[in-house]
């Protein structure tokens, strides 16, 4: 999740969605077929009263990935991330986990996957009023069967590991949003599961609350590195958190890509008046906008900043330093240049 | 008042006319029609009652040997015959005190001190009118009737919310069920289960389980989405849903309908105990045929007790988290009554008590190895109290309440009755006579007679079918004039006509001078923060209170005839017509209000020109209900000399006339049902 840490692009995928359909309505199916490319959804919409949610959506998600869905209210992302664990079913298309099709497993092998792969933090926290924060934590366990006193003790664990210790026995109304949303996060955490659909899991929590969070995310994810699908209407955020962001909208994924892809090269003006405000320091890498050395540089004793640093990180040494300054990559090797005016004029997107 | 189009809109002057027409049309058709002919024609009558008398016989005869009875319902009467005995012999068997603490305590953990007083005094009372055992006997009646009802009612209601088809399928029963006069399926009940008091349960659980299913359904379906989608999440089965989602966080709705299924069986004790459920009802009745007036009050006092307490410990039972005990026990707050000086040695009192009873559960946990249990400290504590009960009776053997202890209220009551007979039933004013028994005879000459001449002589049959017909078409259009017309047609097949025209101008008579009270008064009220607040428990006391026990006194007062009867409907049914006119008024928007006081109306011109204008679909509700109630009392008023298809069903019942008692039954239905719509509708239709 550290934007250090990206996924080795060879490992197969752990989710793939496969041109993912899904529409509301009362024939669906019929809609779907008649349907033409040039056809907007507003106008499907106008025409058969059919909701198109989600449109022709394809992806994948590499093991220990984070990949964020970003998208403003009504673009589809709660039904996508919904049809990943078959909350609702997509009208068309297939979901892999592991290689395997969600779609084709009966009721029972799709309550395994559930059970042992899966685990899901939602927007409204989505508690169980009448259990206490230990038997909400433990619930997973508990229908997956573990025994009584191996659950507790597991969820008391992960009740520590979110830093509510000592709450266990009070009931999630007795708790603020915050809170409860950490108890939400620890009951994901219980199942140990392979992969972590997040729902919006902090746009109900106040600014300074959802940072904090935000970087308890971050926290664990950079010992756990779960497999996770992050929806968010937050720019910002899908920048903070994902090593991969899709920006949806009307249903489709206008854009896929890591936070500096986008912010450099955003694909439409969709895409760019997100990026305009984007926090570029944080986002673009030096490696991004070096130059190649003029021949005959002498990098001895000059400063050098990682490829992978980010701006933000090299402005005190550009900020010192009158010269240019070496970009290294990882084996120390000379790759570039960089200096106080590039990244200036990186910074304010020149 | 406007018309609303039935089938397709009249030109505005027939609209406004039609409707006189309508009656003009029918007084010629009256006047026309030869009066020999007024009476629905005899030869026309279904005849119904030879086959069914027939049929029963024949069950009787050959109960044994017919299959459906020989393995089915035989073997479910004998089974809830045992559980009624073992739970009688259970409720007797407990020394009194036991009886006292178990209601002290259960009170005091469902709803506090008040409640513990009212649980432990209850029984108290009961005891010293000498009521101890009928009381019991009643509530073992209730404990398994109300039992069967949860034991059926929760599944069903499961499935009517887990199916859209289950719960479309149930919806109409449930509604029959609830407006169905009782004493239709009392006969059916009694033949299919007739041993001992099984039927009195069984139509007890009949008449009970609707609100259990219906708020166990909806219960369920209120279950917050959120919730379930996590739980649906995180691979829950179905089972694992219901039962760790879906069933505890639809208990509030649960346990109010175990309360509704309780205050409704509770209102069947009287009715059930005329076939053979012995009890509390039984003592009502026997001193209702005998006239003891002090006797019946008594019996009324206890049901209502039992009424009251088993309201308020099962309301108590929704509200209250069953992990929680402990600390509802552990916790009282000092007294408002206490001098503050007082209060830190009273928290500190508590506090030592609260540890004290903490240590049974601790004690517990420690032994089983089980923490959770430190939990449950207050059911831990009620079992030892149970306990302790148990030991104190085997060492003193306390047994039952003591013969001794005896405080009567049946001697001023009679008193106070014969007072009442002497000095109010006829008093001389110079030359005019006043007091009950002229007005019951000015009721019976003026008002009930004529009417009764009207329906049965005056107006010839076909013109109160189209009449009927007719109001079914103008309160709620085409369909249900069919209806209505249908419904009263029907009533003459079944050869009930005669009864059913007297029937019928008793309810018109209980009908009028019902809402001439209920709605001024619920006018008063809407306006008086002061009346509404006196008039509540009065009401509420006249909702609970068995009608028969408003009986006695009045047939005292009134003699035996139609009149006392039609008070005891007028008291019955008064509250609905008040709370609803109340709420009613009450409910209108007010900016509304607002808008009529700055064009500068008085109160009484806000009142009469706003308020009730649109608070009318509310009263009209209340007059729905009024009428349903009248029409429950119906059977009542025929055993005290209302005559009329009470009387006829009665009869049937009774003398186990079963195919006499079925046609009446049906009539009161085809009334009801008719009644019903046409009230309904005038409501809906005022609504929309
Ligand atoms: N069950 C449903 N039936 C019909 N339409 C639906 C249903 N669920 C979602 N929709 C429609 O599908 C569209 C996408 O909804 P979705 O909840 O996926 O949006 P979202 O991106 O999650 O928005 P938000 O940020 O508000 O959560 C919306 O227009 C919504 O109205
Ligand atoms: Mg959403």
């Amino acid at each position: 999740m550290t934007p250090g840490h990206t996924a080795n692009a060879s490992t197969p995928a752990k989710i793939a969605g496969r041109d993912i359909w899904k529409i509301f309505g009362r024939t669906p199916e019929r809609v779907l077929e008649r349907l033409t490319p040039e056809q907007t959804s507003a106008q499907i919409l106008e025409q058969t009263g059919h909701m198109v949610a989600v449109r022709q959506v394809s992806f994948d998600v590499r093991a220990g990935e984070t990949f964020v869905v970003m998208g403003l209210s009504g673009s589809g992302k709660s039904t996508l991330v919904r049809c990943l664990c078959r909350l609702t079913d997509p009208t068309r298309g297939a979901v892999l986990i592991d290689g395997q099709d969600l779609l084709q497993l009966a009721e029972a092998e799709l309550r395994a996957v559930r059970r042992h792969k899966l685990a899901m933090v939602f927007q409204n926290f989505g508690l169980f009023p009448h259990r206490r924060v230990i038997d909400n934590v433990a619930y997973g366990l508990e229908v997956r069967g573990v025994k009584r006193a191996e659950r507790l003790e597991r969820a008391r664990q992960m009740i520590e590991l979110v830093g509510l210790r000592g709450w266990d026995q009070h009931f999630p109304k007795q708790l603020s949003g915050g809170m409860q949303q950490r108890v939400g996060l620890a009951r994901a955490l219980a199942v140990d599961p392979e992969i972590v659909l997040f729902d919006e899991p902090f746009s109900a929590l106040d600014p300074l609350i959802r940072r904090e969070m935000q970087d308890e995310l971050l926290r664990l994810q950079a010992t756990m590195h779960k497999t996770s699908v992050f929806i968010t209407h937050d720019f910002a955020e899908a920048l903070k958190l994902g090593d991969r962001v899709a920006i949806m909208r009307n249903g489709q994924f206008v854009q896929v890509g890591t936070p500096e892809e986008l912010v450099l090269n955003p694909a439409n003006d969709y895409v760019a008046a997100f990026t305009k405000d984007a926090p570029r320091g944080k986002v673009v890498s030096a490696a991004a906008i070096m130059t190649p050395c003029p021949p005959g540089f002498d990098p001895d004793g000059q400063p050098a900043v990682r490829a992978d640093a980010r701006l933000e990180d090299c402005l005190a040494l550009v900020a010192a330093h009158d010269g240019p300054v070496c970009v290294r990559d990882e084996a120390g090797a000379l790759a570039g240049l960089v200096d106080r005016l590039s990244v200036m004029k990186a910074l304010i997107a020149a | 008042m406007t018309t609303r189009p039935l089938a397709r809109p009249w030109p505005a002057p027939l609209q406004r006319y039609a409707p006189w027409a309508v009656v003009a049309g029918l007084f010629a058709l009256a006047a026309v029609w030869p009066a020999d002919a007024a009476q629905f024609p005899a030869a026309w009558n279904l005849g119904l009652r030879a086959p069914i008398d027939e049929f029963q016989s024949a069950v009787i005869a050959n109960r044994e040997t017919i299959p459906v009875f020989q393995y089915f319902f035989d073997p479910l009467s004998d089974l809830i015959d045992v559980g009624l005995r073992w739970a009688e012999d259970f409720l007797l068997a407990t020394p009194w005190i036991g009886v006292v603490g178990t209601g002290a305590l259960l009170g005091y953990l469902l709803g506090g001190t008040r409640l513990a007083l009212l649980g432990g005094l209850s029984p108290v009372i009961t005891g010293l009118f000498g009521l101890w055992e009928p009381t019991l006997q009643t509530l073992a009646l209730m404990i398994v009737a109300v039992g069967l009802a949860v034991l059926i009612g929760l599944p069903l209601g499961v499935l009517a919310a887990a199916s859209d088809r289950v719960d479309r399928a149930l919806r109409p029963v449930l509604d029959g069920m609830q407006t169905m006069p009782t004493f239709v399926y009392l006969i059916p009940v009694l033949l299919v289960f007739g041993i001992a008091r099984v039927p009195a349960v069984v139509a007890t659980l009949i008449y009970a389980v609707p609100p259990m299913i219906r708020l166990t359904s909806l219960g369920l379906r209120e279950v917050s989405p959120p919730a379930l989608e996590a739980a649906r999440a995180f691979g829950s089965t179905r089972w694992q849903l219901l039962v760790k989602v879906q069933l505890p966080l639809a208990l509030p709705a649960i346990m109010a309908g175990v309360n509704q299924t309780i205050m409704m069986a509770l209102s069947m004790i009287v009715i059930a105990a005329l076939i053979g459920a012995g009890g509390l009802g039984r003592e009502v009745l026997v001193s209702l045929q005998r006239l003891q007036v002090g006797k019946a009050l008594e019996a009324g006092l206890a049901i209502v007790l039992l009424a009251i307490v088993l309201d308020r410990l099962s309301e108590g039972l929704s509200r209250i988290d069953l992990t929680d005990l402990g600390r509802a026990l552990l916790a009282p707050a000092a007294p408002r009554w206490l001098p503050a000086r007082w209060e830190p040695a009273w928290l500190a009192a508590a506090r030592v008590l609260r540890r004290a009873a903490a240590m049974p559960a601790q004690w517990l946990a420690a032994l089983t190895r089980r923490p959770e249990i430190e939990r449950y400290a207050g059911l831990v504590n009620l079992g030892l109290a149970v306990l302790a009960l148990v030991l104190v009776d085997l060492l003193f053997n306390v047994g039952t309440f003591p013969e001794s202890w005896r405080w009567y209220l049946r001697q001023p009551t009679d008193a106070l009755v014969l007072w009442l007979r002497d000095n109010v039933f006829e008093i001389q004013l110079g030359a005019l006579t006043v007091g009950t028994g002229p007005l019951s005879d000015f009721v019976t000459l003026y008002l009930l007679n004529p009417l009764r001449s009207l329906f049965t002589t005056f107006l010839p049959w076909p013109v109160v079918v189209l009449g009927a017909a007719a109001l079914g078409g103008w309160a709620g259009g085409g369909r249900l004039a069919l209806l209505a017309g249908a419904g009263v047609f029907a009533i003459g097949l079944l050869g009930m006509w005669p009864f059913a025209m007297d029937t019928l101008s008793q309810i018109l008579v209980t009908m009028l001078i019902t809402c001439l009270i209920a709605l001024p008064l619920g006018v008063w009220s809407s306006q008086n923060n002061a009346v509404r607040d006196f008039l509540r428990p009065v009401l509420d006391f006249l909702q609970t209170i068995p009608s028969f026990v408003f009986l006695v006194p009045v047939i005292m007062l009134f003699n035996i005839g139609r009149v006392p009867g039609l008070i005891a409907a007028v008291l019955y049914a008064i509250a609905p017509g008040v709370k609803l006119t109340d709420l009613g008024i009450r409910g209108v928007a007010g900016e509304a209000v607002e808008a009529a006081h700055a064009f500068g109306a008085t109160r009484a011109q806000t009142l009469a020109g706003v308020q009730v204008p649109m608070a009318l679909a509310s009263i009209l509700l209340g007059v729905n209900q009024m009428i349903m109630m009248v029409l429950a009392m119906v059977v009542i008023a025929g055993m005290v000399g209302g005559a009329g298809l009470g009387l006829e069903a009665v009869n049937g019942l009774v003398r186990s006339e079963t195919g006499r008692g079925l046609e009446a039954g049906l009539a009161i239905v085809l009334l009801a049902v008719t009644m019903d719509r046409i009230t309904q509708a005038w409501a809906a239709r005022r609504q929309g």
